[in-house]
């Protein structure tokens, strides 16, 4: 038997971390919300038709309502009046959740540095990858979900409880 | 009051079809709308103040994320209007060009329409087929000025530069398959039952009640109103094309999708003109160094693919800011129509007429 | 906002460096009063133009003066005689702008206006191929009422109602602006009004029902209420704004609103309604935690 031939009983077993396995299905099959607020939508909405097609990470499901997605796509300016909006959406979304602010009305504002607009979505839920752009192009969007992945396959399951974890002892 | 059965609900900020940030207070009888009052803001980004301190020449950038679907078409209005400020004409050339590049823009405005009016009553394919022709449009787009969606393509005077090598292929090659494309679209929605039964008769709004409320676009001429700008007042190379203004009588939501897609044959003529009687000499009028205005307001209002969008601007003496920007946009006046379509009927038919009403959130809020 | 000044909110810290930008001086937090009043009008052009060449002749006859003077020095002193003055052309641009300038009404319709308006019409003149008629504040309904109903005018459509805010002026603070079409004629008019502060124009909505969120817009946007309108609140803004953001003494960046932290307040605003909810019931939820 040659050291790259697998022995019988590796043809049917597979042996890993329950981390890993949760962090795996868990980066594979992200269902974001719809929320395209501005000109990012558009684009996110060409990154999910035909010639960039986002189905294939498996986040090709927009899911209307967010009690049954994973992921908040913030595509656009946050002004004023929808920053209340945002909190009340995000706070809707189930455990584990994530957060990409799209383009740079999302990061910092943008172009629009005025009385109404939100200087940023990290100002009102928290954000784990921001994508500069204006707009990002769809390729650039795929980066960023990819990134997005990355986070999610190297985070381990203490991360979202680590209090309660500190409290416990 | 409320009577007894009645129930009032948030069709909220957060929805997938309202076509962006779009929140509808609606009074149900069961499934019959009795009271709907749209509320809008939720994108107000302040883009009138902001041009305020911008010079003439920056405004242009603000422009592009009003109405998004089709930023050339907001970037001819504003370089018209500050063309018509300071008195400025341009070269034949650019105009050719200018009128090249907004049709293809509507033709892009037209499809996400499609797409998204489409995918809201439920036709899904017809999303990625209309994307798919959209794709080659941006790439149009990115081929003439770097970006594909928030264009910045115009300059006051004309244009940067000309046409880059290779542009004109790539106009053939699309407009070689588009009516085969066109005739997909037809073929799955003209004579399909669901379709017909979704939109023929819902969502209508009669010619009286469309020049009442200010209502321009193609829902002023699916009532009947042959109203075009650029038929009526041309403006860039439009009075030197040749085409037709589609126009039908029932004023309900089928009328206005023929509407549409038939406007989308006349742009196609409409390019292949401009392609085939493109004169040549310079593409940008000779301009001071600074532009400096003088006391002087213009109104110019141009065919966007959603309706008249016009530009008022208020110039101060020798100020190089623009001393009142104010975009006169067509979502803003033809959503106000969106109660007298909606009430009294069910409200599934609020979705397509919402869609059909083909607004962007980006130039009703500004 | 109970405070009497509002103030610019705070600038973030800069960060030390190479490349320091001063965040205080950008152009979005200050706010610059305009001192001229760039009202276009047919009568304040014809005065420019009029003491623009009673100026330039007064400059050319002390240019002559200085010369005789000069020449009559240059004599009693011996010295050659100086040049004489040549008179300066004006400089003549080849580029393709040409401004344009208010000119006289020679346009049928607003003849007709005037004719039938008589006085209430404030002035009349063209522009850049545009027909501007400034009628008297009280009088804007009648004019309106006019342009739709009379078979010569037949303006059918509103395009667009809008208001500028001129703080230098003296005698009004504002100008409201109505641009007419119409469909069947194919012209475009324009009618003005000058405001004060605190005046309250008829609302167009009689005549116009398109005016509705319009005027809303300018009540948003510059605080002028309109009289009978059928729903005077704001719309861009939220309900609880302060301020109207399009004045020029308002700040592009605002007065701090925006930068209210919305983040802090996890929860907050459930738990709140769900303080009042209980309250309302007599249920004390804010119970104490146990040591």
């Amino acid at each position: 038997m040659g050291i790259n031939q697998l022995s019988t009983l590796e043809h049917i077993l597979i042996t890993t971390k329950v981390e890993k396995v949760m962090n795996w299905s868990r980066a594979t099959s992200v269902w974001p919300v719809t929320f395209g607020l501005a000109c990012c939508a558009i684009e996110m909405m060409a990154a999910g038709a035909s010639r960039f097609d986002f189905d294939r990470f498996g986040a090709g499901i927009f899911r209307a309502t967010p009690r049954q997605a994973d992921l908040m796509i913030i595509a656009g300016t946050v002004t004023y009046k929808m920053a209340p909006v945002i909190k009340t959406l995000y706070d809707q979304m189930p455990e584990p959740k994530w957060v990409i602010a799209m383009g740079s009305c999302a990061t910092a504002g943008g172009p629009f540095d005025s009385y109404h607009t939100i200087q940023g979505v990290d100002k009102v839920i928290p954000v784990d990858v921001f994508i500069p752009g204006c707009p990002p192009r769809p390729e650039s969007l795929i980066y960023g979900f990819m990134k997005l992945q990355d986070k999610i396959m190297t985070s381990s399951l203490a991360d979202r409880y680590k209090d309660i974890f500190e409290e416990v002892g | 009051m409320f009577k007894n059965q009645e129930m009032e609900i948030n069709l909220g900020p957060q929805h997938p079809s309202t076509h962006g940030v779009l929140r509808v207070k609606l009074r149900l009888d069961g499934e019959t709308i009795t009271h709907c009052r749209p509320m809008i803001g939720y994108l107000h980004r302040g883009v009138e103040k902001i041009c305020e301190n911008q010079t003439f020449f920056q405004g242009q950038v603000w422009t592009d994320r009003m109405d998004y679907c089709s930023a050339v078409a907001n970037n001819l209005g504003w370089a018209e209007a500050n063309e018509k400020l300071f008195g400025i004409t341009v070269p034949r050339r650019a105009q050719y060009i200018r009128t090249l590049l907004n049709e293809f823009n509507r033709l892009a405005s037209h499809l996400i329409w499609l797409a998204t009016h489409a995918l809201d009553i439920g036709a899904m394919t017809v999303f990625l087929y209309a994307f798919r022709e959209r794709e080659d449009i941006l790439d149009m787009n990115e081929a003439f000025c770097g970006s594909r969606l928030t264009t910045t393509a115009f300059r006051i005077g004309g244009l940067r530069e000309d046409l880059p090598p290779g542009f004109e292929k790539l106009v053939k090659k699309f407009l070689a398959k588009f009516p085969t494309c066109l005739e997909e679209y037809e073929n799955l929605l003209n004579e399909n039952r669901i379709w017909k039964k979704r939109t023929v008769g819902v969502a209508k709004l009669s010619a009286e009640d469309a020049i009442a409320m200010g209502v321009t676009g193609p829902v002023l001429r699916a009532a009947g109103v042959p109203y075009d700008i650029r038929k009526a007042f041309p403006y860039a190379a439009y009075a030197e094309m040749d085409f037709e203004v589609p126009t039908r009588t029932e004023a309900d939501t089928y009328a206005r999708y023929l509407v549409r897609m038939a406007e989308m044959r006349q742009s196609a003529r409409i390019i292949q003109q401009c392609m085939d009687g493109m004169p040549e000499g310079p593409v940008m009028a000779k301009l001071p160094k600074i532009l400096k205005a003088e006391v002087n307001e213009v109104y110019h209002a141009t065919e966007a693919p959603k309706g008249e969008l016009g530009y008022y601007l208020v110039g101060e003496k020798g100020s190089g800011n623009p001393y009142r920007f104010h975009v006169r946009a067509p979502g803003f006046i033809n959503l106000q129509s969106l109660p007298k379509m909606a009430e009294g009927g069910l409200i599934a038919d609020i979705v397509a007429a919402i869609g059909t009403l083909d607004i962007v959130l980006g130039e009703i809020d500004r | 906002m109970t405070e009497p000044v509002p103030q610019i909110p705070e600038v973030p810290a800069a960060p030390a460096g190479p490349y320091v930008y001063d965040y205080a001086a950008s152009p979005q937090r200050q706010i610059v009063m305009p001192k001229t009043v760039p009202l276009p009008s047919l009568k304040t052009y014809q005065a420019e133009v009029v003491a623009a060449a009673a100026a330039d002749e007064a400059k050319w006859v002390k240019m002559q003066a200085d010369f005789e003077t000069a020449k009559t020095k240059a004599e009693a002193e011996g010295k050659d005689a100086p040049k004489p003055p040549v008179r300066p052309v004006p400089r003549k641009d080849d580029n393709d702008m040409k401004t344009p300038w208010p000119q006289e009404a020679k346009d049928a319709d607003l003849l007709l206006l005037q004719e039938r308006l008589g006085g209430k019409v404030e002035e009349t003149f063209e522009q850049a191929g545009e027909l501007t008629c400034q009628v008297s504040k009280d009088a804007i309904l009648e004019a309106l009422q006019l342009c739709r109903a009379d078979a010569g005018l037949n303006y059918e459509m509103l395009a667009d109602q809008s208001a500028t805010h001129y703080p230098a002026a003296t005698g009004f603070a504002f100008s409201v602006v109505y641009h007419l079409t119409s469909i069947s004629r194919r012209k475009r008019l324009r009618l003005r009004i000058l405001v004060p502060e605190g005046f309250t124009p008829e609302s167009a909505c009689a005549v116009y029902p398109g005016a509705n969120w319009m005027e809303r817009e300018i009540y948003d946007m510059l605080g002028i209420r309109f009289a009978n309108h059928p729903d005077m609140t704001r719309i861009l803004c939220p309900e609880d704004w302060e301020g109207y953001p399009l004045r020029k003494d308002y700040p592009v960046v605002g007065w701090g609103q925006r930068d209210i932290s919305f983040r802090e307040d996890r929860g907050g605003r459930l738990d709140l309604i769900a303080q009042q909810k209980a309250g309302q019931l007599g249920i004390n939820l804010k119970q104490p935690k146990a040591e």
